[in-house]
């Protein structure tokens, strides 16, 4: 079939469960009419389970990652004014951030936290 | 339970308790991930706490715009690159073997992918990785990567390709 090529592409991902609705559809349908198609599920849906078995015999990280953290941002310092309150208050927020002073404020209207600035804001780094 | 962007919010306001919650939530997750890239256990264990780090200090920064997963991730794989590339200058990077020695016996099909796993290259280890054990979206690992979706399918064709021959 003409659309196997595209939906084998795609089986991965079905597989995983992260196309969107309409492409899952779409799979889904091919792989009623299409025997080829389903064996490729079928070898996909056994590459899933061994990879993830594989993946999750790496161990949690030792103790000493969290304490070499712990040494690292306890060196980071924040000072807070927080005036108002619940209801309607402000709020303004800076600190000591490996070498940078970032700030922050907020407003608090009836429970809910509108920005106000934010030196921090960019990109993802 | 908090969700991941109330989490980082709490973060960027200085709440350690969030802060020890999120580690709690990612630090195995990104020790997999990274691991993926380095095979290195020490190394990566060093890239999980300068990524965690990173997170305490950029948590302001954080837009939202992105899953809090692939934000992590992002800064996880910048840095595991970066070690790749001093290591390319000539900064060894040992390596050990991707699954443990000593698996356990019976289980014949994982033991050949895991094998077959250690052969792929770290570019199509990591599609694999992040497709089917983070189930991340194709247009998801695209944007981590930076690469076209095209080239993200292009690298899960030829891994699994590989992948299925162990299973032959």
């Amino acid at each position: 079939m003409s659309d196997c090529r595209a939906i084998q592409e795609l089986i991965p991902w079905y597989v995983a469960g992260s196309l969107s609705p309409e492409e899952r559809q779409r799979v889904a349908g091919h792989l009623l009419e299409c025997e080829a198609c389903r064996e490729e599920l079928a070898v996909v849906l056994n590459l899933q389970l061994a990879s993830q078995a594989a993946f999750s015999e790496i161990e949690r990280p030792s103790p000493e990652v969290w304490q070499g953290i712990r040494e690292r941002t306890q060196k980071d310092r924040t000072a807070r004014l927080d005036l108002g309150s619940f209801l309607l208050g402000f709020t303004m927020g800076a600190r000591v951030r490996g070498g940078r002073v970032p700030m922050r404020a907020d407003l608090r209207v009836l429970g809910r936290k509108v920005p106000l600035f934010n030196t921090e804001r960019g990109g993802l780094k | 339970m908090s969700t991941d962007k109330h989490l980082i919010e709490q973060v960027a306001e200085g709440d350690e308790m969030a802060f020890r919650t999120l580690y709690d939530r990612y630090s195995e997750r990104t020790l997999r991930y990274v691991y993926t890239l380095l095979r290195n256990r020490h190394l990566a264990e060093d890239v999980v706490q300068d990524t965690m780090v990173a997170v305490w200090r950029g948590a302001g920064r954080f837009a939202g715009r992105s899953k809090v997963s692939t934000w992590i991730f992002g800064i996880a794989r910048n840095k595991a690159l970066d070690l790749l590339r001093r290591e390319k200058r000539g900064e060894r990077v040992p390596d050990t073997p991707l699954v443990s020695p000593d698996p356990a016996p019976g289980i014949q099909r994982d033991e050949r992918v895991k094998a077959a796993l250690q052969t792929l290259s770290e570019d199509h280890r990591e599609v694999v990785f992040l497709t089917f054990y983070e189930h991340l979206s194709y247009a998801e690992i695209g944007r981590l990567l930076g690469v076209p979706e095209g080239t993200v399918k292009s690298r899960m064709f030829h891994a699994k390709k590989k992948l299925a021959e162990a299973l032959a």
